[in-house]
């Protein structure tokens, strides 16, 4: 318990911030404290940016990471306390515009504009709905009261808190990062004096025990078959070689990127049965069209100046349009046919019988 | 190098699930379920979008497309039931609805009594000016204003 503490608590600390906020922000028609709520909500967001995500703050991209998240989970903690449904409507309309942008920020522009015109359209029509309905009689039961608000946000928080921190455990690449900054520190490296400033003198530790922090820090993140890489570090190091080192650090980082794209990405075995090939073979490595871009096992190559090539450009809207056309036509069909159905079943469900009997 | 990293997505995706899902448990006006229903695919649509992009891969797009339909299908049936039920109870309160219950679970009683709302002073009325119109005889219309013009012109 201790260690889940210490290992996870920055996680843990907005989550529980968060579940005092929306607790005590939840409608309740006795006496309630939403200034404290409120307050609380706001320390558990700003408590979420500074643990959880901590992205360097001048790049744009991450500047606008930071408004569209902030805003998307500002307006779902809205939505779900406002009293008039009104303004919790007008929050959920927030909520999809910052998401939007966040697909924006994702290479995602073809899914920005349909999210925006679908749901600006069904955001409409439910304001109508609410106007019409909810507006007659003033605040009531329904808005001034909420289900077991205790019960319901303890739910919804050890939720969070629980996939919090799986996610953080499977995908968290942060740590890597760092120890990949620092490698590259030392790659650029041009003297042996540089490199004692960098990595401290081998000379000076004491026999026996000539090994590196970051070596051993490394490793832990490396699979068996690639920690020889890391190793040889080491003894780049011991022996002062500046060039040597300079070249197995390069290794290190393609390597490590690599390693780092390939976290969250299934075994061949797990993803899907694979594509049979023009000879009848089945291999999970073909993609499901050219249009469908890299299939997710496949490996990932550095291009020749060590760089990642690009995964998924933002001109992808006519290869969206493709893929949907030739690897999931089946599934385009079928989404038609239940807009259809869905329609039918709105015009018999709202119809007015009544009217009918007489 | 990237600087937003996937599992950042990943956890708004997990956030904005989890605050819907609050919603959907605590609230009891129909609309606002329905809203936090349609935030929790939300959140799964980022959490799609976020694994597209960084697996390279256009499947995640395409499914976040698939989402969006249905979500379509989900407004447009859940809104015309809530109309339904809004004729049936003359209420968006979703507790109105518990005789569907379990039979063994214990009904939900509204103990504490809401706060009473200060009441709205009534508009002012204005004393009513003039002689009263009298009201309209059953004379057919056209009929009816040819007469009263030739009596008018005859007065004067």
């Amino acid at each position: 318990m201790q260690t889940f503490l210490q290992l996870y608590w920055t996680l843990l600390l907005p989550v529980a911030l968060g579940f005092v906020g929306v607790y005590l922000l939840l409608p309740r028609p006795g006496r309630s404290l939403p200034l404290l709520g409120a307050l609380a909500g706001g320390a558990a967001l700003l408590a979420a940016g500074f643990f959880v995500v901590r992205l360097p703050a001048s790049i744009p991209e991450s500047i606008l990471f930071y408004a569209f998240a902030g805003v998307a989970l500002l307006g779902g903690g809205m939505m779900i306390t406002q009293k008039n449904p009104v303004h919790a409507a007008l929050s959920f309309a927030l909520v999809v515009l910052a998401t939007c942008g966040l697909f924006l920020l994702q290479g995602a522009p073809f899914l920005f504009a349909a999210t925006i015109i679908v749901y600006a359209g069904a955001i409409v029509v439910t304001f109508l709905f609410v106007i019409m309905l909810a507006q007659q009689a003033g605040l009531s039961d329904a808005d001034q009261r909420s289900r077991e608000p205790f019960l319901a946000s303890l739910a919804g928080f050890v939720l969070m808190g629980a996939l919090l921190c799986v996610l953080h455990k499977n995908f968290n690449t942060g740590e890597l990062d760092r120890l990949l900054d620092e490698v590259e520190k030392v790659a650029q490296a041009k003297t042996a004096q540089e490199v004692k400033n960098l990595l401290g003198d081998p000379d000076l530790m004491p026999f026996g025990e000539k090994s590196l922090n970051l070596v051993t820090q490394l490793s832990a993140h490396f699979p068996e078959t690639e920690k020889r890489l890391v190793e040889n570090l080491e003894d780049a190091w011991g022996k002062m070689d500046v060039a040597l080192l300079t070249e197995r650090c390069k290794k290190v980082i393609d390597a490590g990127r690599r390693l780092r794209l390939a976290t969250g990405i299934l075994t061949p075995g797990q993803t899907r049965a694979g594509r049979e090939r023009e000879d009848g073979k089945k291999d999970a490595q073909l993609p499901l069209s050219p249009y469908s871009g890299v299939p997710a096992n496949a490996k990932i190559i550095p291009t020749d100046d060590g760089k990642i090539p690009e995964r998924l450009a933002a001109r992808n809207v006519a290869a969206l349009g493709r893929s949907l056309f030739t690897d999931h036509l089946v599934a385009v069909e079928l989404a038609g046919v239940l807009l259809l159905v869905a329609t039918i079943g709105a015009i018999a469900i709202a119809g007015r019988r009544a009217e009918g009997l007489r | 190098m990237t600087p937003v990293y996937l599992e950042h997505y990943l956890l708004v995706g997990a956030a904005l699930f989890a605050l819907g899902m609050i919603g959907f448990l605590a609230r009891r006006n129909l609309i606002i379920m329905f809203l936090s229903a349609e935030m929790m695919l939300q959140g799964v649509a980022v959490n799609l979008v976020a694994f597209s992009r960084y697996r390279g891969n256009l499947g995640g797009q395409a499914l976040t497309l698939f989402i969006l339909t249905v979500a379509a299908c989900e407004a447009a049936v859940a809104l015309a039931l809530i109309l339904m039920l809004y004729r049936r109870r003359k209420s968006l309160d979703v507790s109105l609805w518990q005789e569907l219950r379990e039979p063994d679970q214990e009904p939900i009683v509204d103990e504490e009594p809401l706060p009473k709302r200060p009441e709205e002073e009534p508009s002012p009325r204005l004393t009513p000016a003039g002689r009263t119109p009298s009201p309209p005889t059953a004379v057919p219309q056209g009929a009816r204003g040819d007469h009263t013009q030739e009596q008018e012109t005859s007065h004067v």
